[in-house]
């Protein structure tokens, strides 16, 4: 990391997607707003459906956005699509192994992407892998380890090209809850010592509280319906907070007990033009 | 130290196998021998069915560089076929628009029968080499071509997903990993295709070789000769089960992450 992750910023970003079937438009995200400053770590919770995997997606640079823009810095992560190679890695919810490549062969395979010399690609994997508990096993294929140790791999994967900015969907989820919790502290401890801006896409709301510096609420296609920086939340109060993201979510309208941020709130229709279209 | 009940049914699984296909192939050598001896007393010609001593001259007057002549022509045209088969499934595979063009051209072709196309060779090109390669590629590389595309739509959404997030090049994804992944496909098409190739070399040649086992068989059809017939086929299938094993020795080797 040199001079740091850029902020994010996310302008009446609106996605509609035609369905195969019947050619109907679906609208996955209806006009958000968004600014993430560098290095928070934001977890970003919703009902299913709600659009969460479309904005990670839209993250990623892979999906275009109908309308609005992503900016990272001054650049779009899918128009700008090759600036990001290195700078942007992703966790998701299944580890993603390559079968066929060793623990270390998986965690170097960005490092090869980017074109680091082989024995700097080896090095760092190997660094990574040791640090994240691996050290035994970098040339154990995907097969021979547990869940949690390929998700392990999966996560050494990603912080071994040290990004900018790390986005997570869901991937402690399918993991036992000790695993999960225990791998939830690894990944905030590595993202902080690594300077990287983080977003992580759950539907469990003890990781966003236990994970986020802030936490946004996702209502239907993606309308924030509330933005809570846990900081201000003592943990004594951790269970309210639970309860009343968890009303937030069931009536799909912010609980009185929450209040929105004024940089996480829905744009108003037909705001601005998109830079990205 | 015992061993267990299923290891004990491993263990003689791995002798019950060899002993059965001894024991059938030895039941047909059997059954071959009497009708030789018998064939007089049947009404059979004696040349129809010859006896294994008669055969065992007939692979001693075997040619060698018709075998070589042969698996040459065989692992070039796979060559050609595979690289022509690859090269058509990536570039149908990143067109769509090709694919809809290409795949009914496919499909027809690969509706013709090998004498079909062994008629066009020897009506559509003068040299020998060139009808005999013609055919093998018409009907190999389109084998290739379908197998190894169906591999390539078949990679995992999950990993093309993973692959694309880390903004490979083309050329990486390709090499990282659509290759890896449909390593498995291409060591069965492989295997497929020795088979075919092996039988349509045979019938290319037949027609106007004048090297090859293909050739062979031919002049000992001429002759009424059913041990050379018998000797040359014994080759070809050697020859099969020789080019199998070595494919399959390299896939182990290549896909040791799978055992």
């Amino acid at each position: 990391m040199n001079s740091g992750p850029p902020p994010i910023e996310v302008r009446g970003l609106r996605k509609v997607f035609r369905q195969t079937t019947t050619g109907q438009s679906v609208v996955a995200i209806d006009r958000l707003d968004l600014t993430i400053s560098p290095r928070e770590v934001v977890a970003i919770v919703g009902q299913t459906g709600c659009g969460k995997s479309t904005f990670f997606d839209l993250m990623i640079g892979l999906e275009a956005p109908t309308e609005g823009f992503i900016h990272i810095g001054d650049k779009s992560p899918h128009a700008d699509f090759d600036h990001f190679r290195g700078k942007i890695a992703t966790v998701f919810q299944q580890d993603r192994l390559l079968p066929w490549r060793s623990a270390l062969d998986n965690a170097r395979l960005p490092l090869e992407l980017i074109g680091l010399s082989e024995e700097k690609q080896r090095e760092r994997a190997l660094t990574w892998l040791t640090r994240l508990g691996l050290g035994r096993f970098t040339n154990a294929y995907p097969h021979e380890l547990s869940g949690g140790m390929r998700q392990r791999v999966a996560i050494a994967r990603a912080f071994a090209v040290e990004p900018d900015i790390l986005l997570a969907d869901e991937a402690f989820g399918h993991l036992d809850e000790v695993t999960a919790a225990e791998l939830r502290d690894t990944f905030l401890k590595l993202a902080r010592e690594c300077g990287s801006t983080a977003i992580l896409i759950t539907h469990q709301l003890e990781e966003a509280i236990a994970v986020g510096d802030r936490i946004v609420v996702f209502g239907q296609s993606a309308k924030p319906l509330a933005d809570i920086h846990v900081r201000q939340w003592p943990k004594t109060k951790h269970k309210v907070l639970r309860e009343a993201i968890q009303a937030t979510l069931q009536n799909n309208r912010p609980d009185p007990r929450l209040t929105i941020a004024p940089n996480a709130r829905s744009s108003p229709r037909r705001r601005g033009s998109s830079k990205d279209n | 130290m015992s061993l267990s009940h299923e290891e004990l049914r491993e263990t003689t699984h791995g002798l019950i196998f060899p002993r059965q296909t001894i024991v059938s192939l030895l039941v047909f050598a059997v059954a071959w021998e009497t009708l030789s001896h018998l064939a007089p007393f049947l009404g059979i010609p004696p040349f129809a069915v010859p006896s294994f001593v008669r055969i065992a001259k007939s692979i001693n007057t075997i040619t060698p560089i018709d075998i070589v002549v042969t698996l040459a022509r065989v692992i070039a045209a796979l060559i050609a076929s595979f690289v022509l088969g690859l090269a058509l499934a990536m570039a149908m595979y990143r067109s769509d628009s090709l694919d809809k063009y290409l795949h009914p051209m496919i499909r027809l072709l690969m509706a013709v029968p090998v004498v079909s196309w062994i008629l066009f060779a020897v009506l559509w090109f003068p040299g020998v080499e060139f009808r005999i390669c013609f055919v093998l590629v018409v009907v190999c590389g389109p084998v290739f071509l379908v197998d190894t595309l169906d591999a390539m739509r078949g990679v995992p959404r999950e990993l093309r997903h993973m692959m694309q997030s880390f903004r490979p090049t083309t050329w990486q994804y390709f090499i990282k990993l659509v290759l890896p992944a449909i390593l498995p496909t291409v060591f069965t098409s492989w295997k497929i295709n020795i088979s075919l190739a092996i039988r349509v070399v045979t019938i290319a040649e037949l027609v106007g070789a004048v090297t090859g086992i293909g050739h062979q068989l031919s002049v000992a059809q001429e002759l009424f000769s059913v041990a050379d017939v018998f000797a040359w086929t014994l080759v070809l299938v050697a020859l099969l089960f020789l080019l199998e094993a070595m494919v399959a020795r390299v896939e182990a080797r290549v896909l040791r992450w799978r055992t």
